[in-house]
C-alpha cells in the first residue's frame, strides 16, 4: 500500500508551487517500481505491464487530485514524462545488459514493443545526448521528453510549457537535429 | 560543440531562418546571417545537414503519459459551438471543465468550458445551468470570470463557455510571491469587492474557496465558478426540489449553516471569506469545533503568528457560527480590513482590552510624527508587538510592563472613552492620559524606574499629539531627567532622550538652542539605528523634525536634504510605518516650494497625493497630502481644483479623532488663501480665523504658519470692513516673521507683501511702497521671478501703481513697465 506520507510529499511539493522536478521524479519512480513489483509477485511471471498505466496508476495513488490545480497537474505531466525516460531507459539499458547475459531486475514493458519508426533509436545514447543539450539548451530537452518520452502533441506541449506552438514546433526541429547529429554523428556531404 | 549561450541562441534563429530556403539561397543568406564567424556558420549548416537527413528520427514517441492529466475525457478534440476542446482542467461538483479554443484559429482564443457531468445532468441541474447562464451574463465585473457563451451538445449536455483565466490558486500564488500580510489583505479586498459586486446583483457565490479564486500574472485575482450561484430569495424552491443532499459544496469551506441545510444567504458567503482569510494569513484552515462552528486559532495553538490582535478579532467575527453576528456583507468585511489597514479601529474589537483607545494613541502618533512636534515615537512602538522580538530580553519585560500598564489604563477608562468615540467626542483621550498621568505620580514604579522612564515618555507624546504642550512638557521633562540619571552617557535610550529634548526646544520656540542639540545627536542617532540599538522610525523622525526646524529657520535647502534623508530611511525600512512615507513627502514638497522649486514642488505634492491613495493607507495623511496639494494649486492659480481637494481633505480631517489636529489649522489656513484670492472674503476670514485659532491653541505663535493665517485673516478683516484689527494683525505676523527669520527670507517677505497690499488699501502709499518693493525683491531674491509668490508681489506693485499713477521707484522694476 502506498504510504499517505508518499501522498503527501508530493501533494505538497505540487502545491508548494516550486517544485523540484527532480525530487518529484524521484518520488514517483520509486512507486512505480513498487507498484511494477507488486504486480509482477501477484502476477504470473512474465506478464507484461504497460508504462503508460503504470505512471498513471503512481500519479493516482501519489496525488490528492482534489487539491492540485490544473497547473499543477500540467507541471505532474513534465514529471510523468521525465519518469517515462527513466523507465524506458532503464528497461534499454537493462536489455542491453541482458543480452551481455546479465541478470538485471527491470520492468517489463510492453510499450518498447511498440517502437516503432524508420530509424530505430537507441535510448541509451538518445539519453545521454539530451543530458549533454539540456545543458545548451534545457528548454529544448524538456521539450523532447514531453513530445517524445511524454507522447505529448505540439499543442499539448505548448499548452504545458506555456510557450506558443509556433515555438515549440521551431524548437523541436532543431532539437532533432542537434540530437541526431550527436547520435549518429555528421552526415556526409553537409550541406550548402 | 562548445558554442558561447548568444551563439547558441543565432545559430538557432538562423537555422529557423534558413531550413526552409531552396538550396540554392541558403549560402548567401548564411553568408549574411553568419558574417564572419565561422563557429557559428559550421554549427548552422551541422544543424541544417542533421535536419535534413533526420525525417523520420524521433517521429514516434517512445513513451506516453496518461492522457488523462492533460484532458483524458471523451471530450478531447471534440468541438462545441466555436470551440474545439483542448484538454481538461479541472472537476467539479457539478461538471468537468475544459480548456478549449476557438476552432476557427482566427484569433487565438483560450476559453474554459464547463461540461455538466455524465449522469447528474438531470433536470433540475440543466435548469439551474439555465438559470447560472443568465446570472452569470449580468455580472460583468473586472474580478469575475465572464460568461462568453453557452449552448447545448448534441446529447442535451449543458455547456458553458467562460473566460480562461490562467493563475495561481490564490494560497498558492501568496506563497509563491510570498506576499506580505498587507499584500495579502489587499490582494483579498479585491476578491470581497468582487463577491460583494456579485451580492448586489442578487447572486450567492456559495462555493468559495481558493481554488475558485485564480490570481493572474497581473496579481489580479479572478473568481471562478459561480456554479452553484442562485438567485437570492429562491431557497425554498430549492429545498422542495429535496436537492439538498446533491448539493455540491466543499465542506471546508461552507458556513455550519450549509453543512446543516439552513437557509444560505450572503453571510454564507462571508463565512467562506473568512476561511479563505484565515487560509491567506495563517496557511491553515480554521479548526472546526463540534458543531461546525470555528474555533479560534488562538485557543487551539498559539503559534500562528499572523494571526492575532485585529487580524484574529476580524477573522473571528467573519467565522461566527450565527450569520447575524458576521459581517453583513463582503463589503464591510471589505471596509474593515481597509479600516485595519489604515490603522483605524475595527468592529471587531477584542473583549479585553480597549482597543480603540490603544489604536487612538498609535494614530495619534503619527498625527504627532507628521506635523513634526516632537520626535515621540515610542507609543506606537510600545504598543506593537511585532518588534518585540529584536529586542533582548530584558527590554523586552520592559516593554511588556509598559504595555500592560497602558493597557489597564486604558481599560479602566475604556467605557467612558468608548462612549465618547462614539459620540464624536474624541478628546477623551485626555482623560485617559490623565489618569495615567496620576497612577505614574504614585509608588507603582518606585522599583522599576526604566520602566517609569519609558511610560513617561509614551504619556508625553501622547499629551503632545492630543496638542496638551504643558503636559507633554511636564512627562518628557521628566522622562529625559530620568534618561540622564539611569542610563550611561552613551546608552541608546540616552540619545533617545537627547532627541526628544532637541524636539522640546524646538516647540519651546529655542531654535538656536534646538539646532545645535539636533546637530549633536542625529549622528549619535545614527549611528545606534545602524547597529540596530534605536528604532530606524526614531531616527527618520528625528532627521524629520530637524527638516522642519531648518525649515523654520529658514535653510529650505538644509531642510530639503534632511527630508530626503528621512524619506530615504523611512523607504528602505519595511511595512510598520511605510505609510508615513507620503507625509515626509508631503512636507518636502512644501520645502520645495519654499526653494522657489515650484514645479518640482507641485510633482511632489501630487506624488505624495497619489501615493496616498495607492497605498491603504491612513485618512488623514491623505488629508494631509491634499491640503499640501491644494495650497500649491491654489498659488498656481488653480483654484478650482484646489477647493475640491481642500474640501475633500478638511471632511477627512473633520471625521478623525483629532479634529483639533494642526493639519486641519493647515487645510482651513489654505482654503483662506484660495478664497481670499477669489475675492470671497468672507470665507477666508472664517477659515482663516478658525486656523489660527487652532495654531495658537495647539502650538503657539511660533508655529510657521500661523503668521501666515494671521496675514489671510487681517486681510480679510480689511476687506470686510474691519480696518484697525486686520491692520494689528498684519502687523503682528509680520514682527512674528522679523523676530524669528533672518531678514532676506521669503518669509518676511511674505508678510510685508500682505501689509503693504493692505496699507495700499488704506491708500497709505508711502508707508505701502517700501514694504512692496522689499516683498518683491525678498521673493524674486529667494523663488526666482516666475515664481508664482513673486508673481503675486509683482502684481501687488502692478496695483499699486495703478492706483497712484506714478512709476514705481526706478530701476528696480523696469520689468513692471508692460503693465
Amino acid at each position: 500500500m502506498i504510504s499517505p506520507s508518499a501522498q503527501e510529499n508530493v501533494t505538497q511539493l505540487l502545491l508548494a508551487g516550486t517544485p523540484q522536478p527532480e525530487q518529484l521524479a524521484a518520488i514517483v519512480y520509486d512507486e512505480l517500481r513498487a507498484i511494477a513489483r507488486r504486480y509482477l509477485e501477484r502476477e504470473r511471471a512474465g506478464h507484461t505491464l504497460q508504462a503508460t498505466a503504470l505512471v498513471h496508476e503512481a500519479y493516482v495513488r501519489l496525488v490528492d487530485e482534489t487539491r492540485v490545480s490544473w497547473q499543477n497537474r500540467a507541471h505532474f505531466l513534465g514529471v510523468a514524462a521525465q519518469v517515462m525516460r527513466r523507465v524506458l531507459v532503464d528497461y534499454a539499458r537493462a536489455h542491453r545488459s541482458l543480452k551481455r547475459g546479465g541478470t538485471a531486475e527491470t520492468l517489463v514493458l510492453e510499450d518498447q514493443m511498440e517502437l516503432a519508426g524508420e530509424e530505430s533509436i537507441d535510448l541509451v545514447a538518445l539519453d545521454d545526448a539530451l543530458r549533454d543539450l539540456a545543458a545548451i539548451d534545457p528548454r529544448q530537452s524538456q521539450i523532447v521528453e514531453l513530445r517524445f518520452f511524454g507522447g505529448l502533441t505540439v499543442a499539448e506541449t505548448a499548452h504545458v510549457l506555456d510557450i506558443s506552438p509556433r515555438t515549440i514546433k521551431r524548437e523541436w526541429r532543431v532539437a532533432r537535429a542537434w540530437l541526431r547529429r550527436e547520435i549518429f554523428g555528421e552526415p556526409h556531404g553537409a550541406c550548402a | 560543440m562548445a558554442l558561447a549561450p548568444e551563439d547558441w541562441l543565432r545559430a538557432k534563429e538562423i537555422f529557423v531562418e534558413t531550413a526552409d530556403l531552396p538550396a540554392n539561397e541558403r549560402p548567401t543568406r548564411l553568408d549574411q546571417l553568419c558574417g564572419c564567424n565561422e563557429t557559428l556558420r559550421a554549427e548552422v549548416e551541422s544543424l541544417l545537414a542533421s535536419d535534413a537527413t533526420s525525417s523520420g528520427f524521433m517521429a514516434v514517441p517512445a513513451g506516453k503519459v496518461p492522457r488523462r492529466l492533460l484532458a483524458g475525457s471523451e471530450w478531447e478534440g471534440h468541438r462545441l459551438g466555436a470551440y474545439e476542446i483542448a484538454g481538461e482542467l479541472g472537476r467539479g461538483g457539478l461538471g468537468v471543465v475544459y480548456l478549449a479554443e476557438r476552432a476557427d484559429e482566427q484569433f487565438h482564443k483560450r476559453v474554459a468550458i464547463k461540461l455538466i457531468k455524465r449522469g447528474l445532468d438531470t433536470d433540475a441541474i440543466q435548469q439551474r445551468f439555465r438559470r447560472e447562464r443568465e446570472i452569470l451574463a449580468s455580472l460583468e465585473h473586472p474580478n469575475i470570470a465572464r460568461l462568453l457563451d453557452a449552448g447545448t451538445t448534441q446529447d442535451g449536455l449543458s455547456y458553458f463557455v467562460m473566460e480562461y483565466v490562467q493563475g495561481e490558486i490564490i494560497t498558492e500564488y501568496c506563497a509563491t510571491h510570498q506576499l506580505d500580510i498587507q499584500q495579502r489583505l489587499t490582494l483579498f479586498r479585491t476578491v470581497c469587492d468582487a463577491v460583494s459586486y456579485a451580492h448586489t446583483h442578487l447572486v450567492i457565490h456559495r462555493d468559495l474557496k481558493p481554488s475558485n479564486i485564480l490570481v493572474n500574472a497581473n496579481g489580479e485575482p479572478k473568481l471562478l465558478d459561480f456554479g452553484i450561484a442562485k438567485l437570492l430569495g429562491d431557497e425554498a424552491e430549492l429545498r422542495d426540489q429535496t436537492v439538498v443532499e446533491q448539493r455540491p459544496l466543499t465542506p471546508e469551506y461552507a458556513s455550519p449553516e450549509q453543512l446543516h441545510g439552513g437557509a444560505i444567504t450572503t453571510a454564507s458567503d462571508v463565512y467562506a471569506l473568512g476561511v479563505v482569510l484565515h487560509e491567506l494569513l495563517t496557511g491553515e484552515k480554521p479548526k472546526r469545533g463540534a458543531h461546525g462552528d470555528f474555533v479560534r486559532a488562538s485557543a487551539v495553538a498559539a503559534n500562528s503568528k499572523s494571526l492575532r490582535g485585529d487580524l484574529d478579532n476580524i477573522v473571528a467575527k467573519a467565522l461566527q457560527e450565527e450569520p447575524k453576528r458576521r459581517y453583513s456583507s463582503a463589503r464591510q468585511l471589505a471596509d474593515e480590513i481597509e479600516r485595519y489597514q489604515r490603522g483605524l479601529p475595527v468592529l471587531a474589537r477584542g473583549d479585553a482590552f480597549s482597543y480603540r483607545a490603544a489604536k487612538f494613541i498609535r494614530r495619534h502618533r503619527f498625527a504627532v510624527a507628521a506635523t513634526l512636534l516632537v520626535g515621540l515615537s515610542l507609543v506606537a512602538g510600545l504598543i506593537a508587538t511585532e518588534r518585540e522580538a529584536r529586542l533582548a530580553q530584558r527590554e523586552k519585560q520592559r516593554t511588556q510592563r509598559v504595555n500592560s500598564f497602558l493597557a489597564e489604563t486604558l481599560a479602566d477608562a475604556a467605557p467612558a472613552l468608548n462612549r465618547r468615540l462614539h459620540h464624536g467626542q474624541p478628546n477623551s483621550l485626555s482623560e485617559v492620559l490623565d489618569s495615567a498621568s496620576k497612577r505614574l505620580d504614585g509608588n507603582e514604579f518606585a522599583n522599576e524606574p526604566e520602566v517609569r522612564a519609558d511610560l513617561e515618555r509614551v504619556i508625553g507624546g501622547a499629551y503632545a499629539a492630543d496638542g496638551k504642550a504643558a503636559r507633554a512638557d511636564q512627562h518628557l521633562q521628566r522622562w529625559i531627567a530620568m534618561a540622564e540619571r539611569l542610563y550611561p552617557a552613551n546608552h541608546p535610550k540616552r540619545i533617545l532622550a537627547a532627541a526628544d529634548r532637541a524636539g522640546m526646544l524646538f516647540i519651546q520656540g529655542k531654535l538656536t538652542e534646538s539646532e545645535a542639540a539636533f546637530r549633536n545627536v542625529i549622528p549619535k542617532l545614527r549611528a545606534e539605528c545602524v547597529k540596530n540599538q534605536v528604532e530606524p522610525e526614531d531616527y527618520a523622525e528625528a532627521l524629520n523634525n530637524f527638516a522642519y526646524l531648518r525649515r523654520t529657520q529658514g535653510d529650505s535647502a538644509e531642510a530639503e536634504r534632511l527630508f530626503r534623508q528621512s524619506l530615504s530611511v523611512k523607504t528602505v525600512t519595511q511595512a510598520p510605518f511605510h505609510h508615513q512615507l507620503a507625509t515626509t513627502r508631503s512636507t518636502l514638497a512644501l520645502t520645495l516650494q519654499d526653494e522657489g522649486k515650484f514645479a518640482e514642488a507641485l510633482s511632489t505634492a501630487r506624488e505624495a497625493v497619489r501615493e496616498k491613495e495607492q497605498l491603504d493607507s491612513n485618512a488623514d495623511e491623505t488629508a494631509f497630502a491634499l491640503t499640501v496639494l491644494g495650497g500649491l494649486l491654489t498659488e498656481n492659480g488653480e483654484y478650482a481644483a484646489a477647493d475640491a481637494a481642500l474640501r475633500r481633505a478638511e471632511g477627512m480631517l473633520r471625521d478623525l479623532v483629532a479634529p483639533t489636529s494642526l493639519w486641519l489649522g493647515d487645510n482651513l489656513r489654505n482654503q483662506a488663501a484660495s478664497f481670499y484670492a477669489q475675492g470671497r472674503y468672507e470665507d477666508a476670514l472664517r477659515t482663516s480665523r478658525e486656523a489660527s485659532t487652532i495654531y495658537q491653541q495647539n502650538f503657539g505663535s511660533h508655529y510657521d504658519n500661523y503668521p501666515t493665517a494671521l496675514d489671510i485673516e487681517g486681510l480679510s478683516l480689511a476687506r470686510t470692513g474691519n480696518v484697525a484689527e486686520g491692520e494689528k494683525l498684519l502687523r503682528d505676523a509680520l514682527i512674528l516673521r522679523e523676530t524669528t527669520l533672518p531678514h532676506e527670507h521669503f518669509w518676511v517677505a511674505l508678510a510685508q507683501g500682505a501689509l503693504g497690499e493692505f496699507l495700499t488699501l488704506q491708500k497709505r502709499y508711502g508707508e505701502a511702497e517700501p514694504l512692496l518693493v522689499a516683498s518683491y525683491e525678498g521673493l524674486r531674491h529667494s523663488q526666482g521671478a516666475d515664481n508664482p509668490r513673486t508673481k503675486l508681489a509683482e502684481q501687488r506693485l502692478v496695483e499699486f501703481s495703478n492706483e497712484t499713477g506714478r512709476a514705481v521707484v526706478a530701476g528696480k522694476l523696469t520689468n513692471l513697465g508692460h503693465h
